[in-house]
């Protein structure tokens, strides 16, 4: 497995664990007063940024320092193939999520009737929640893609 | 992912090169050794540039190393 491989691994793991959790604590605020619960999303959302960033930052490093030669040596052309490969796709879903948040945002300021409809989920900062998810699924998907190709290759 | 058209004898030549090792070619070219691996295997076709440059090291002529076979 390359360097650029684990790499991507590392940063796969570490989204999907950390950003799991953390929709999954979001969902679970439905349940709380909203004002408690909007503070406890500020909360886990800072909670989620920073763990990401230490992780990132603690694993990438071992990465490579144990692999200093391949650190060294960067990216080369078919890193950068599937890299791009792998944007396409994260780019693809990532602009389907913020359609979707748009033309929910557009359908509620039509028609408000319905406002009181996405009440019952009752998730503080919804619209941003959405834009989040789609943000974070965007990320799985271009790392997927990334790996997939790698794999295919050997 | 499908074997792709663009056949070598990258592997024949590095056994001729008194075995050079992947690692060593990858250096040589600056790639790193599964992309060597990857083109050898013709899972990978690799640009013009490094094309080129594989077969400088072997000193051969790159329609010697690299033949596209049309299905």
């Amino acid at each position: 497995m390359s360097f650029k491989e684990k790499s991507i691994w590392i940063s796969l793991v570490s989204t999907v664990v950390i950003f799991g959790d953390y929709f999954l604590n979001i969902l679970s605020l439905s349940r709380l007063p909203a004002e408690i619960a909007k503070t406890t999303a500020l909360e886990l959302s800072l909670r989620a940024l920073f763990l990401i960033i230490i992780v990132e930052i603690i694993f990438q490093g071992m990465l490579a320092v144990g692999n200093r030669k391949a650190a060294d040596l960067g990216a080369d052309e078919r890193d950068k193939l599937y890299e791009y490969k792998g944007n396409n796709f994260g780019y693809t879903v990532l602009v389907i999520g913020v359609f979707i948040s748009l033309g929910r945002i557009v359908f509620l300021e039509m028609n408000p009737q319905f406002m009181a409809q996405t009440d019952v989920l009752n998730i503080p900062l919804l619209t941003a929640h959405i834009l989040l998810f789609s943000f974070i699924f965007s990320e799985v998907v271009r790392f997927s893609a990334q790996l997939y190709y790698y794999r295919s290759s050997y | 992912m499908a074997t792709l058209p663009i056949k070598n004898k990258i592997r024949e030549l590095r056994f001729f090169a008194e075995e050079m090792t992947q690692q060593e070619l990858a250096e040589l070219v600056g790639v790193t050794r599964q992309t060597i691996m990857a083109i050898e295997k013709c899972k990978y076709s690799p640009t013009l540039e490094v094309a080129f440059k594989i077969a400088e090291v072997f000193g051969q002529s790159i329609d010697e190393v690299f033949q596209y076979q049309s299905v």
